[in-house]
């Protein structure tokens, strides 16, 4: 099974698109943090422009956490997409290209090999969780210092004390690596049901964006759809910098996403043990 | 009834022997407790309640020096009053600065207190001062600043063991505040749900409460403590 799964690793390796995702969050990061070290200071004052007219603001504001915190927010809706590139390939992709029969005539079964995909694609989401995370937290930190945590609302500010953060940051990739695998294993599925490539991730792309409008959009007839869509609950990684902690709201999140990953897996399995391979 | 009679007598005495007293000469009187103080640092528990900001309770350290030096370090974000707490007092040094005409006496508390009122002859960011003072101990129990640049801020000060310096053991200020609001783009708050509609314009109050503890007075503090980071 380890040879399996290190054969599959070799495969997303191997890919140059595999390093599309890195690229982008490196780009990304690095960009913010060198517009918040230019141009921090002024952002910054606009926020608080109204509290300052009442109050002295005291302590280091523009700190390693605060950049980590505004980059998860901007990037964490964005990943499932460089996702959705590697893990909707993963079976298509071998369908496409004719390798899918190779691969079946190993004395592995089905089933084995399925796991074998999902396992290496969950380590590559988990690779590039933990690169956003070295890059967004460890190089804020170095470069902007620590501090106390400014998570910005547009209707309320909480500040959070410094020791009381960085657990935060590590749930919250917890949660973000959780969200993200939900699309590992909905892209699989897909993946599973077609022989060409594209389909399964143009397919995800799609389904994610739309049920992102969705969530987005602050319309009634939208409410009790909202609840359903597995977007809404990818961005409980929010609720862990609330205080109090909504522990409720965030059980409830994570059920939904683990029920999703466990449901999109069983499709995947179910169809993909009893496919007829033609080519 | 002879009670009664020694009891009202003795109210009489101490509301007679209060305004007997011109509004100016009790305020040198709170000048006098409070110039024994040449510098101090304290201990310092600083509580928050303000709108649209969810701030925990943050401890730390607290250094004055004459005439208007006031720092506060904390290993933390802190909100604090745009004056420091001995704006007032430093106001009232000079009394030729200003007017003062006496309010009549009102209880804070269970203290009687003469209320005075304050209004600067000069150019001034303040535009009336309103001081609570327990005349018997010389010392300012409320006061409320209404100033061109902040709005009305209230200071309501708690004496204990340090009252002789005039040193309170805790402030409260209740500051005007604007409703928080920043649009969500700005805020990266894009996923987040719109709060019902509420008028920005509506002011609410902030609260700031310091408690002081373990004075340490004339320790001939040094500059370099209140100089900014």
């Amino acid at each position: 099974m380890i040879n399996l799964i290190q054969l599959e690793l070799f495969k997303i390796v191997t890919k140059p698109r595999s390093y599309m995702g890195f690229l982008a969050i490196t780009v990304i990061v690095l960009l913010i943090q060198f517009a918040f070290y230019v141009d921090g200071k002024q952002y910054l004052e606009f926020i608080f422009q109204s509290l300052q007219n009442s109050f002295q603001i005291e302590g280091n504001i523009l700190n390693g956490a605060l950049i980590c915190f505004i980059i998860l927010q901007m990037l964490i809706v964005q990943m499932p997409l460089l996702v959705a590139l590697v893990t909707g390939d993963l079976v298509s992709g071998e369908a496409a290209s004719g390798t899918i029969r190779l691969l079946l005539s190993k004395p592995y079964s089905r089933a084995q090999i399925l796991w074998a995909k999902y396992i290496a694609g969950s380590i590559y989401t988990f690779a590039l969780i933990l690169w956003l995370g070295l890059l967004a937290l460890g190089v804020g930190l170095l470069v902007f210092g620590t501090g106390d945590l400014v998570v910005l609302k547009s209707d309320e500010l909480i500040i959070l004390r410094a020791d009381d953060v960085i657990w935060r940051f590590i749930g919250a990739f917890f949660v973000a690596f959780l969200s993200l695998s939900v699309i590992t294993t909905f892209s699989l599925m897909l993946s599973c049901f077609t022989d060409n490539s594209i389909t399964p991730i143009v397919a995800s792309m799609s389904v994610i964006i739309i049920f992102t409008i969705i969530g987005t959009l602050d319309v009634p007839l939208f409410d009790t759809i909202k609840p359903a869509l597995f977007t809404t609950h990818m961005i409980i990684w929010r609720n862990l910098f609330d205080n109090p902690l909504p522990k409720e709201q965030i059980a409830i999140s994570l059920s939904v996403l683990f029920g999703h990953i466990v449901l999109f897996l069983s499709i995947a399995f179910w169809h993909f043990t009893r496919k007829d391979i033609q080519n | 009834m002879k009670k009664y009679i020694l009891v009202t007598c003795l109210v009489l005495i101490f509301v007679l022997s209060s305004l007997a007293q011109t509004p100016k000469e009790l305020i040198a009187k709170v000048n006098k407790n409070f110039s024994k103080v040449k510098d101090y640092s304290a201990d310092l528990a600083m509580n928050f309640a303000i709108p649209g900001v969810n701030i925990e309770p943050i401890s730390g350290k607290v250094f004055y020096k004459q005439p208007d030096k006031f720092r506060v370090r904390t290993k933390g974000i802190v909100f604090l009053p745009k004056q420091n707490p001995y704006y007032a007092l430093a106001l009232l040094k000079d009394t030729n600065a200003y007017t003062a005409v006496s309010g009549g006496v009102e209880k804070i508390g269970a203290t009687s207190c003469t209320v005075i009122n304050v209004i600067p002859n000069g150019e001034n960011d303040l535009i009336l001062g309103k001081f609570w003072i327990d005349a018997a101990k010389g010392l300012v129990l409320k006061s409320q600043l209404t100033t061109k640049s902040n709005g009305t801020i209230t200071i309501e000060n708690t004496f204990g063991a340090m009252s002789t310096y005039a040193l309170p053991d805790k402030i409260v200020f209740t500051i005007d505040v604007a409703k928080f609001k920043v649009p969500k783009a700005v805020a990266v708050d894009l996923n987040s749900k719109s709060a019902p509609k509420t008028d920005s314009s509506v002011k609410g109050t902030g609260i700031i409460s310091l408690q002081f503890s373990k004075y340490l007075l004339n320790q001939k503090l040094s500059d370099e403590v209140f100089k900014e980071d």
